[in-house]
C-alpha cells in the first residue's frame, strides 16, 4: 500500500507531510488554501488572526492576572493638585477570574479549531493523493445537511453550553480554591488563591463550618433515601390499586392524583406551607375537631419539620411514580399471575415474588437517578421550610432541614460566601458521581445502547 | 376458591361482617363521652339531642350514625339468614354510609357536643371506648362485606387518599373565592364568595403588577419551550442517529456537567449576562434556558433510539439527505415525544424560581409568577395578600393543569421512555 493512503495522526501529519502540511501548523488554513479549498482555508486563517489579535490585546493580560487575581487594592489617594482625597480604582479579583476563565475557554476552543484546520488540510491532501475530487466550499456547506449534519445541529447547543454552562462552571470550580467570602468582596477587597483550605475547613472536625457540614450532609442523605423510597413504594402501591381488577373509573382516579403533579410545584408547596403554619388551616381544623389543644409545630420543630417535608414530598412525588409504574405494570406477563394464583399465592406473595422483583429489575437505574435528584431537590425544602428551623450550632443561615443544595443557595444569595458555596457544589458533584458510577455498574443500558435498533 | 362461592358471594366473610356490624351496634350503648352527669353512651347523647328543640344542624350526624348502625345491623342479619346478592349489595350500601357517618362523627363530635351545650370541653383522645370500638368495627364490617360481595376494597384506600390529595387544591380554590381577607380564618368554607380577588389581581389600581408577571411568564415559557425543544431534538437526533468520533465523549461531558448543581454557577452566568448587556431582562431567561437545554436530551434520544434504522436507510436509498430524514421522517414519527418535550419545557420555564429570583432582585416589573407569588407569601405580606395569592395561584396553575390533563397520555409515554433510557 502506498504510504500516502495511510491515516496519519497529529505527529505524523507533521513528520511525514510536505511543506504545505508543515506550514499548516504555523499558518492555520494553509493546508486548505494551497490544496484548492481557498475559502475554507481563508476562514481558518481569519479565525487564527482574530484569536491572535485578541490574545495580544487582552487575552494574554487576562491569563497573566489569573495568577495573582489582582494586587492593587482600591484605596483613597491624596490628590495634591486638587487638594482632595479621591478614589483610586483597584483590581477587581472577581472580574479578573471571570476574564481569565473566558480567555482560557477561548484559547481551548481555538486550539480545537486549530487542530481541526490541520486535520482538514490533511484530509484535503489525502483526497487529492487518492485521486478523489477535493470538495469546494459550496459542497462543504452542502455536506452540513448530510454526513456532517452534526456540525449543523450541534453548533447552537454546544455554543450555548460553552458560554452559559461550561464557562460559569469552570469559574465556580476555581472559586472553590479562593477565599472569595464575605470578608473578601470585590471591588473593595481582593481575594486570592488559597489552595484546598476550603475543603479542609469544611470537612475537618472542630470548626463551626464542619459542625454544620456533616449534619447537613447526613440529613441530605436521609432525606434522599426517605424521599425516593417513600414515593417509589407509595406510587407502586397506588398504581397497583388503580390498575387492579374491579376498580372502575380508572381514568377518574388517575386524574385526581395527577392534579397535584400538574400544579407547578412552587405553588403547591407554598400553599401547603401556608396551610401548615401555626395559624394555618390544618392547625385550625385540628383544634376545631378536638384532635389537639394547641397548634402543632409542623414546620417549626426539627423532627416535625423533617417528617413534614418528607410527607409533603410524598404527596407531590407519588403521582409521578404512579404514572410511570402504570406503564411498566402492564408489561408484566399476565401468565405469571395466573400460574401464581393456581398455586394458591395470595396478593402479598404475588407482590413479593412477581411484581416487586420485576419492577425492581426494570427501575433500578431510574431509582438511582431519582436518588441523586432528590439529594439535590431544592424545591420542597426551599418552598416549604426555607431550611428552617434555625439553630445556633450551625453556621449562620443554615437550618435544620437545609439540604446541601439549599445551603449552597443561601451561601451564594444571602451571605456571599462564594468559596464555600463552590466547595459544597464540588462535594455534591462527587456524591452524584459516586451514585452514577454505581448505577452504571449495575445496569447494562449504557452498554447495549444499540440494542433497540 | 369456587366451593365457597354462592351466586357471586363469598359466604365465609358474611358471618364475620355481621359480627363486626353487631359489635358496632352494641358500641352505641357503651360509654362515648364523659359529661357532667357521668359517662354517656352515644345512644344517650342521641336521646338528649332528640329532646332538644334548639339543636344545631350538625346533630344530624349523631342521628345518622345511630340510625344507620341499627339499620345496617338489621339488614345484615336479614341478608345472612336469607343469602343473596341483592341483599348483600343493599347491606353494603347501608354499611358504607354507616362507616362514613362514624368517621365524620370522629371529626364533628367536638362541634356537636359543644355546639349543643352538652359538654363544655371535648378532646378526641378523651372519647370513650364505645366510640373507638364502634368506629373500627364499622369499618372492619364494611371491608368484610365488600370482600363478600367481590367489591374491590381498593375503593376505600382510593377515596381516603383522594380526599387527602385534593384537600390542598380545594383549600386554595376556596380561598381564592373567599370574600373575607386575611391569612387566618377559623373555618374551612368561606362565609361569602366573591370574584373580587381575581379582579383586584388584574385591576389597574392594584399595587401588584400581577398581569405583567403573568404575561412575562407566558412570554418566557412559550419562547423557552419552542427554542428548548428545537435544541433538544437536534441534540438527541445527532447523538442517536449519527456516529462520529467524540460522540461518546460528548455524552459523558454532558453527563458530568449535569452532576453539578445547576444554580451553583448562577453568579458567573449573571456576570456574563451583564457583560452582554442583557441582565435584568426576560431575554436573559430565554437565552440561559436555551443554552442549558441540550443537557435534557436523554429521554428524546431514548425515543429516537427505538425508531428502526431501516427507516433511515430506506430514505437514504431514495436519495434523501440526513437533514431531510430528520425533518421529514424522524420528526413526524416522534409526535408523542415532541409533545412531551414541549410540555416539560413549558412547565419548567413556567415554574422556574431560582434563576429569575436571582436575576431580577428588586425589579418587580420583570418578575415571573414564581418569583412574584413567592414574594407575596413572605410573612410580612401574607396577611394582606393571602386571598390574592390564592387567586394568583389558581390563575397560574389553571392553564398548566388543563394542558396536563389533556396531554397526560404523552407524558406517560415520555416517562416510561425515561425508565428505559
Amino acid at each position: 500500500m502506498d504510504k500516502t493512503f495511510q491515516k496519519r495522526n497529529f505527529i505524523t501529519i507533521f513528520t511525514k507531510g510536505d511543506w504545505i502540511s508543515k506550514l499548516s501548523y504555523v499558518i492555520p488554513g494553509a493546508g486548505n488554501i494551497f490544496r484548492g479549498q481557498v475559502i475554507k482555508g481563508l476562514l481558518f486563517l481569519l479565525l487564527g488572526i482574530c484569536y491572535l489579535i485578541f490574545m495580544v490585546q487582552k487575552g494574554a493580560g487576562f491569563l497573566r492576572d489569573l495568577v495573582t487575581l489582582g494586587d492593587t487594592l482600591q484605596g483613597m489617594n491624596f490628590n495634591e493638585a486638587l487638594g482632595i482625597y479621591e478614589m483610586s480604582e483597584g483590581d477587581n479579583s472577581m472580574l479578573i477570574l471571570l476574564f481569565g476563565v473566558v480567555a482560557v475557554v477561548i484559547t481551548v476552543s481555538y486550539l480545537a479549531i486549530w487542530l481541526f484546520s490541520i486535520y482538514s488540510g490533511e484530509a484535503a491532501r489525502a483526497n487529492a493523493a487518492a485521486g478523489k475530487k477535493v470538495r469546494n466550499f459550496v459542497e462543504d456547506v452542502k455536506s452540513l445537511a448530510n454526513e456532517n449534519i452534526r456540525f449543523l445541529l450541534l453548533a447552537v447547543p454546544v455554543t450555548g453550553l460553552l458560554v452559559f454552562t461550561v464557562m460559569p462552571l469552570i469559574y465556580m470550580i476555581l472559586m472553590a480554591f479562593t477565599n472569595y467570602d464575605q470578608d473578601h468582596q470585590p471591588p473593595g477587597n481582593l481575594f486570592d488563591w488559597v489552595g484546598v483550605t476550603n475543603f479542609f475547613t469544611l470537612l475537618s472536625a472542630g470548626d463551626r463550618l464542619s459542625a454544620t457540614f456533616w449534619p447537613v450532609l447526613g440529613w441530605t442523605l436521609i432525606w434522599g433515601v426517605a424521599a425516593t423510597f417513600s414515593c417509589y413504594f407509595g406510587g407502586m402501591i397506588l398504581a397497583m390499586i388503580i390498575n387492579s381488577k374491579g376498580i372502575r373509573f380508572k381514568k377518574f382516579w388517575r386524574t385526581i392524583f395527577v392534579f397535584t403533579m400538574a400544579i407547578p410545584s412552587f405553588i403547591s408547596l407554598r400553599v401547603v406551607a401556608t396551610m401548615l403554619g401555626e395559624r394555618g388551616i390544618i392547625n385550625v381544623l385540628l383544634q376545631q375537631w378536638g384532635f389537639t389543644e394547641s397548634a402543632l409545630p409542623f414546620l417549626s420543630n426539627v423532627t416535625w419539620a423533617r417528617v413534614s417535608v418528607i410527607l409533603v414530598n410524598f404527596w407531590i412525588g407519588v403521582p409521578v411514580t404512579m404514572l410511570m409504574v402504570s406503564g411498566i405494570l402492564m408489561n408484566i406477563p399476565g401468565e405469571l399471575y395466573e400460574s401464581a394464583k393456581l398455586d394458591g399465592a395470595g396478593p402479598v406473595t404475588t407482590f413479593r415474588k412477581i411484581t416487586f422483583p420485576y419492577m425492581w429489575f426494570v427501575t433500578t437505574p431510574y431509582l438511582i437517578a431519582n436518588l441523586i435528584s432528590n439529594f439535590n431537590n431544592f424545591n420542597p425544602i426551599f418552598f416549604l421550610t426555607g431550611g428552617e428551623p434555625h439553630t445556633l450550632t450551625y453556621y449562620k443561615g443554615a437550618g435544620k432541614t437545609d439540604l446541601l443544595v439549599t445551603w449552597l443557595y443561601k451561601l451564594t444569595k444571602d451571605s456571599n460566601d462564594y468559596n464555600l458555596a463552590a466547595t459544597i457544589g464540588i462535594i455534591i458533584f462527587l456524591i452524584s458521581a459516586v451514585f452514577t458510577l454505581i448505577s452504571f455498574s449495575r445496569s447494562g443500558s449504557m452498554k447495549n445502547e444499540e440494542g433497540f435498533q | 376458591m369456587k366451593k365457597h362461592t354462592l351466586i357471586g358471594l363469598r359466604t365465609e366473610y358474611l358471618g364475620r361482617a355481621l359480627a363486626a356490624a353487631v359489635i358496632s351496634l352494641i358500641c352505641l350503648f357503651l360509654p362515648y363521652v364523659q359529661l357532667s352527669d357521668g359517662k354517656n353512651s352515644l345512644f344517650q347523647v342521641f336521646l338528649k339531642l332528640l329532646g332538644d328543640s334548639g339543636r344545631t344542624g350538625l346533630s344530624v350526624i349523631v342521628f345518622g350514625t345511630v340510625i344507620l348502625t341499627i339499620t345496617s345491623a338489621a339488614t345484615g342479619i336479614f341478608s345472612v339468614i336469607k343469602m343473596g346478592k341483592t341483599q348483600t349489595k343493599i347491606w353494603q350500601c347501608l354499611q358504607i354510609f354507616s362507616a362514613i357517618f362514624w368517621v365524620i362523627l370522629l371529626f364533628a363530635g367536638k362541634m356537636i357536643l359543644e355546639g349543643n351545650g352538652i359538654a363544655a370541653h371535648v378532646l378526641v383522645k378523651e372519647l370513650g371506648i364505645g366510640f373507638w370500638i364502634g368506629l373500627i368495627a364499622s369499618i372492619v364490617s364494611l371491608v368484610l362485606i365488600m370482600k363478600a360481595a367481590y367489591t374491590n376494597t381498593g375503593y376505600i384506600v382510593l377515596t381516603v387518599l383522594g380526599i387527602i390529595w385534593m384537600f390542598p387544591v380545594l383549600w386554595i380554590l376556596l380561598t381564592s373565592l373567599r370574600a373575607e381577607q386575611g391569612y387566618y380564618v377559623g373555618y374551612f368554607f368561606p362565609k361569602n364568595l366573591t370574584l373580587q380577588n381575581f379582579v383586584k389581581l388584574f385591576g389597574n389600581e392594584s399595587v401588584l403588577p400581577f398581569g405583567r408577571w403573568w404575561i412575562n411568564t407566558l412570554i418566557v415559557a412559550s419562547c423557552g419551550c419552542v427554542i428548548n425543544t428545537l435544541i433538544i431534538l437536534a441534540t438527541a437526533y445527532t447523538l442517536s442517529r449519527t456516529r462520529f468520533s467524540g460522540r461518546k465523549a460528548f455524552m459523558n461531558v454532558l453527563m458530568i456537567i449535569g452532576m453539578f448543581p445547576g444554580f451553583m454557577s448562577l453568579i458567573a452566568v449573571y456576570n456574563i449576562l451583564k457583560g452582554l448587556g442583557i441582565n435584568q431582562s426576560l431575554l436573559a431567561l430565554v437565552v440561559v434556558g436555551a443554552a442549558g437545554a441540550a443537557m435534557g436530551y436523554h429521554v428524546t434520544k431514548g425515543f429516537f433510539d427505538t425508531i428502526p434504522r431501516a427507516v433511515d436507510e430506506a430514505a437514504i436509498i431514495d436519495g434523501a439527505s440526513r437533514l431531510q430524514i430528520f425533518l421529514h421522517v424522524t420528526l413526524p414519527l416522534s409526535k408523542s415525544i415532541i409533545v412531551y418535550t414541549v410540555l416539560g419545557n413549558f412547565l419548567g420555564a413556567w415554574s422556574d424560581y431560582i434563576f429569575p429570583s436571582m436575576l431580577f432582585g428588586d425589579k418587580q416589573s420583570s418578575y415571573t409568577v414564581a418569583v412574584g407569588l413567592y414574594w407575596l407569601t413572605d410573612f410580612r405580606r401574607i396577611d394582606r395578600y393571602y386571598t390574592q395569592f390564592a387567586a394568583g395561584a389558581v390563575v397560574v396553575a389553571l392553564p398548566i393543569v388543563i394542558l396536563f390533563i389533556f396531554l397526560q397520555r404523552f407524558y406517560v409515554e415520555g416517562l416510561s421512555g425515561s425508565v428505559k433510557g
